[in-house]
């Protein structure tokens, strides 16, 4: 009887295997970073310089309240839609924006869309919002300091709404009314000072979506951003990145982010490295896996073809 | 009746949806405002008759003791605990929002020729609150501790690191030489604010909705070896792009040469965007047909069968 | 910081056997894997419900109608909605009613329809047409006349180094590219970034000049192949005419053109699946925790416990049910 070919024996592979050198080649790398710097990409790059390019308000030391005859602070719209099974592609993102906005002295809004969101949001506020990332003397960062922020003074938090498109349309139209003229912790809108004049999206000086999927940025571009003309600035997971990018082209989108690669680029701009750059930093490796297994997935393929139009002979 | 009336309700609001873009009067605007608050309201019943209708589901299984009916229980058994857990039970008693401020004797005078003294404020929290006193952050301890703040307004802050406990937060006036004892412990909240419900979110929750969408890393190593095939030209331009991809928009392929993550942005700008503004386009001509047929009433499949 | 209390402790550790639980189901379907999927699957429900009601429900319907938030006019509309949420409940408790259900599905689908109409037929075809039907040509940036956005957008540029530019050039035009890099308002920094995106194919020499009139030919090539690749891919979508001779070539360069960004798309896709994992990790051995916070959670010590505790739970499970007759199943093929 014909010895059974080599590549016979590889198609039936336990996948099992595989399962574990992928294993190994995501735990392996935390332990022994190859440390390689994480280049931002174009998209990247034009996300951080749509928000550099926001004015930076002075503040006096002593009251953190805008300076008379200062620019105005930069008023920002950040929506956070995700879950924690994104968090690891987009978070960073969110951590190194936020920094970069706290140096500008930038009043935030921040709301969600997605049911998952509002605890991992209240969690971000407490940990980036009500403390400082940033202070002076941290370790490994050479940029300018940020500050604690204060709740309903610096930043508001608008809670969730549901209504994908509907009410991504109406945050356009009236952001009061789709929130029912409460912050989340229920204080009036009306009695919260930094959101005199902001009644709509189209008020913001930028829109920051942080965005895993639907809805999310294609919603905003959809039903609000192309309408209304609005500067946003798009972070999304990767698998997004190839659907939102003729956004970008177009320049409904003036900034964008694609994934954890794309994270690390930001933080390397902002000069804080986080989770996303560590996190890169594993995707060499992991990667290089794949894309040997698809190497060598074809090798073994067109070996059997070889061998049986042979006529099976080994 | 059943069916006619809502053929006329779609044609009605989709008519009013489509219309509303053009009009500008703000009337109009808050009209169609309340129409999407409506939308936001039915979608949120949706997710919650959906819910519903899993525990609908479930309870016969377990009471006709299907297979695994066992894990059925703990299905019920995690639903339960989180609807308790989200209701407001603190709302029932009456939970202190200030902490207790009282003031003291107050400081000795200065001796001539030294400083006025400034006000001391004393502070007894449990060990893992943290207070504010003014610009001064500390963690309690259990035991007084003593801070020392300009005369003057101060904020009063007492807070626990994790979420789900209340803050108290009062104002004091101080002048020289005044102290004060602060005392508090903020108490446990209940509800989707809460610490059971943002504990089992952040413990259960999160680990299990995060790796289960991990395992699709190890599926998609097994598929790139047992599934991805250049069996012909397209199959090898796919295989091709990805691989470029890959290496591009990782920090590696930036260091192996500068071609790798600029190959990769122009296959994102010029190729993949050129197919997928055409996907967009066709998908976009697709959803303004469904639109209208819907609006027109001449798609009924979501109104289902009589 | 004050010390994580130990029931987050005890959560952290629950957390990571969850993740070992679920990551059980790549050894085959078990007991530990239904198990977690069955709780989340239950606490998912409880979740959505408190939160749906809370956030939507609540200020919306009930504060707005019992608590007085709106009145006159709207406050009879938001009844409506109340009146439709009714209709959508009434299937839930009796099926013979399920026909009322239908009113407020119809109301959201023709009404979503409506918004989708106007709002695809504006960013997604007309903003790609505007675009697609744009100049071919790409001309390059000239440094001494263009606009802060322009500056702005070159490779290694930003926001200070167009106002830098803008500053120099008013005192003295730029003679070339090497001139406008290190001038001496520029940082080292600043230098060094755009020295890095030299380049004559996608970089900065392809796409600035110091003077008007020149253009970039491989952007022009480009934006060929974007035209033609859209085109072309349009054209493999379109049934009405036969796919042979010349309109069976571009639709065949349509499908290579989609190919290409399918795969590109894949690339993407497996890079954000390892991100998942990526994190996972992450959490699991601490290195999300603030280091005194890990210390205490002994993220790698619990991850091995779970995983003694898992796999001898699974080789029980296993021998159970040889004994039973059951055989053991095995996933490994599927």
């Amino acid at each position: 009887m014909a010895r059974e070919h080599w590549s016979e024996r590889l198609q039936r592979f336990d996948r099992r295997w595989i399962f574990l050198v992928m294993a190994v080649a995501v735990v392996v790398p935390l332990y022994f970073p190859l440390g390689l710097p994480a280049r931002p990409d174009p998209m990247t790059k034009a996300a951080y310089n749509a928000v550099e390019a926001l004015p930076t308000c002075q503040l006096d030391p002593v009251t953190h309240r805008p300076v008379p005859g200062s620019p105005r602070c930069a008023r920002v719209f950040i929506s956070i839609d995700l879950d924690p099974a994104s968090t690891p592609e987009v978070e960073p993102f969110y951590r190194a924006v936020v920094l970069h906005l706290k140096r500008k002295h930038a009043q935030l809004v921040i709301a969600t869309t997605w049911y998952q969101a509002p605890p991992l949001v209240e969690r971000y506020l407490r940990e980036t919002l009500d403390v400082a990332i940033a202070p002076a003397g941290t370790d490994g960062y050479a940029g300018a300091p940020d500050r604690a922020y204060e709740r309903n003074v610096d930043y508001v938090n608008l809670g969730f709404r549901d209504g994908k498109g509907a009410i991504i349309q109406q945050f356009g139209t009236d952001l009061r009314s789709a929130f029912d003229g409460r912050a989340d912790d229920g204080t009036p809108l009306d009695r919260i000072p930094m959101m005199q004049g902001l009644n709509k999206l189209k008020d913001f000086d930028l829109i920051v979506l942080v965005s895993a999927g639907s809805p999310g940025a294609k919603e905003y571009v959809q039903f609000v951003g192309t309408r209304e003309k609005l500067p946003m600035v798009a972070a999304c997971t990767a698998v997004s990145t190839t659907d939102l990018a003729p956004y970008f082209q177009t320049g409904q989108l003036v900034g964008l982010v694609g994934g954890m690669a794309g994270s690390a680029g930001y933080e390397n701009l902002v000069g804080k490295p986080g989770a996303g750059t560590a996190g890169a930093d594993v995707l060499n490796i992991a990667n290089l896996v794949v894309i040997a297994a698809i190497i060598f997935g074809n090798v073994v393929f067109f070996a059997g073809r070889a061998h049986r139009r042979r006529g099976g002979r080994s | 009746m059943k069916k006619t009336v809502p053929l006329v309700i779609g044609m009605l609001f989709g008519a009013f949806a489509l219309a509303e873009f053009y009009i500008p009067h703000h009337q109009v605007g808050a009209l169609s405002n309340e129409f999407r608050s409506w939308a936001a309201i039915l979608a949120s019943s949706a997710f919650i008759i959906g819910g519903i209708n899993i525990l609908q589901v479930t309870w016969p299984k377990i009471r006709r003791r299907e297979p695994d009916w066992g894990y059925k229980v703990v299905l019920l058994a995690g639903a339960a605990v989180m609807l308790l857990a989200g209701l407001p039970w603190h709302k029932l008693g009456d939970a202190p929002t200030h902490p207790t401020v009282t003031f003291g004797p107050r400081l000795p005078a200065p001796a001539p020729g030294e400083p006025p003294a400034a006000p001391a404020v004393f502070v007894k929290v449990p060990a893992d609150v943290t207070y504010q006193i003014g610009a001064t952050v500390g963690a309690g301890t259990g035991r007084l501790e003593v801070v020392r703040v300009a005369p003057g307004e101060v904020t009063i802050k007492l807070s626990r690191r994790v979420p789900g406990y209340a803050t108290l937060e009062t104002k004091a006036t101080l002048i020289e030489r005044d102290t004060i004892t602060v005392e508090g412990d903020p108490p446990m909240m209940w509800g989707r604010d809460g610490r059971v419900f943002v504990w089992i979110y952040e413990h259960v929750f999160g680990p299990a909705n995060a790796t289960l969408f991990a395992l699709l890393a190890f599926f998609v190593a097994s598929a790139a070896f047992r599934a991805f095939r250049a069996r012909n030209t397209e199959a090898a331009l796919l295989l091709g792009a990805a691989i470029f991809m890959m290496l591009g928009r990782a920090p590696l392929g930036g260091a192996i040469s500068d071609v790798f993550p600029d190959f990769a942005q122009w296959l994102l700008d010029v190729p993949s965007n050129g197919g997928r503004r055409a996907i967009m386009m066709g998908a976009a001509i697709g959803a303004i047909a469904t639109g209208l047929r819907v609006i027109l009433g001449l798609e009924r499949s979501h109104l289902g069968n009589d | 910081m004050t010390a994580l209390p130990w029931i987050d402790i005890v959560g952290y550790w629950i957390g990571i056997f969850i993740t070992f639980c679920c990551l059980s189901f790549l050894y085959k379907d078990n007991p530990f894997y239904k198990l977690i999927e069955h709780l989340f699957i239950g606490v998912s429900v409880g979740y959505l419900i408190v939160l749906q009601y809370g956030e939507n429900i609540e200020p919306k319907v009930v504060d707005a109608i019992f608590g007085g938030g709106v009145d006159g006019a709207w406050l009879a509309l938001r009844v409506v909605a109340l009146v439709l949420v009714v209709m959508m409940f009434a299937k839930v408790l009796q099926p013979r009613w399920a026909w009322l259900g239908r009113y407020p599905l119809a109301f959201v689908v023709a009404f979503y329809a409506g918004l989708q109409v106007n709002a695809v037929a504006q960013a997604e075809l007309g903003e790609q047409i505007k675009f697609s039907a744009g100049s071919i040509d790409a001309p390059k940036v000239d440094l001494n006349h263009a606009e802060p956005e322009a500056l702005t957008a070159l490779p290694g540029s930003s926001p200070a180094i167009a106002t830098k530019w803008i500053a120099e050039r008013a005192q003295r035009p730029f003679a070339s590219l090497d001139d406008a890099i290190t001038r001496a308002s520029l940082s080292p920094l600043e230098r060094g970034d755009l020295a890095a995106a030299r380049g004559s194919l996608v970089g900065l020499d392809a796409k600035a000049a110091v003077s008007p009139g020149h253009h970039d030919g491989f952007g022009i090539v480009s934006n060929l192949l974007l035209l033609a690749g859209l085109l072309a891919s349009l054209v493999y979508f379109y049934f009405s005419v036969a796919h042979r001779g010349p309109i069976g070539g571009i639709s065949r360069f349509g499908v290579w053109t989609l190919m290409i960004g399918f795969g590109a798309s894949f690339g993407l896709t497996v890079q954000g699946r390892i991100s998942l994992a990526i994190g996972r990790a992450y959490d699991v051995l601490g290195r999300t925790l603030a280091p005194e916070d890990a210390a205490r959670v002994h993220g790698p010590l619990v991850s091995l416990v779970s995983i003694g505790l898992i796999t001898a739970g699974i080789l029980i499970w296993e021998r159970r049910t040889r004994d039973r007759g059951e055989g053991p199943g095995a996933d490994g093929e599927s």
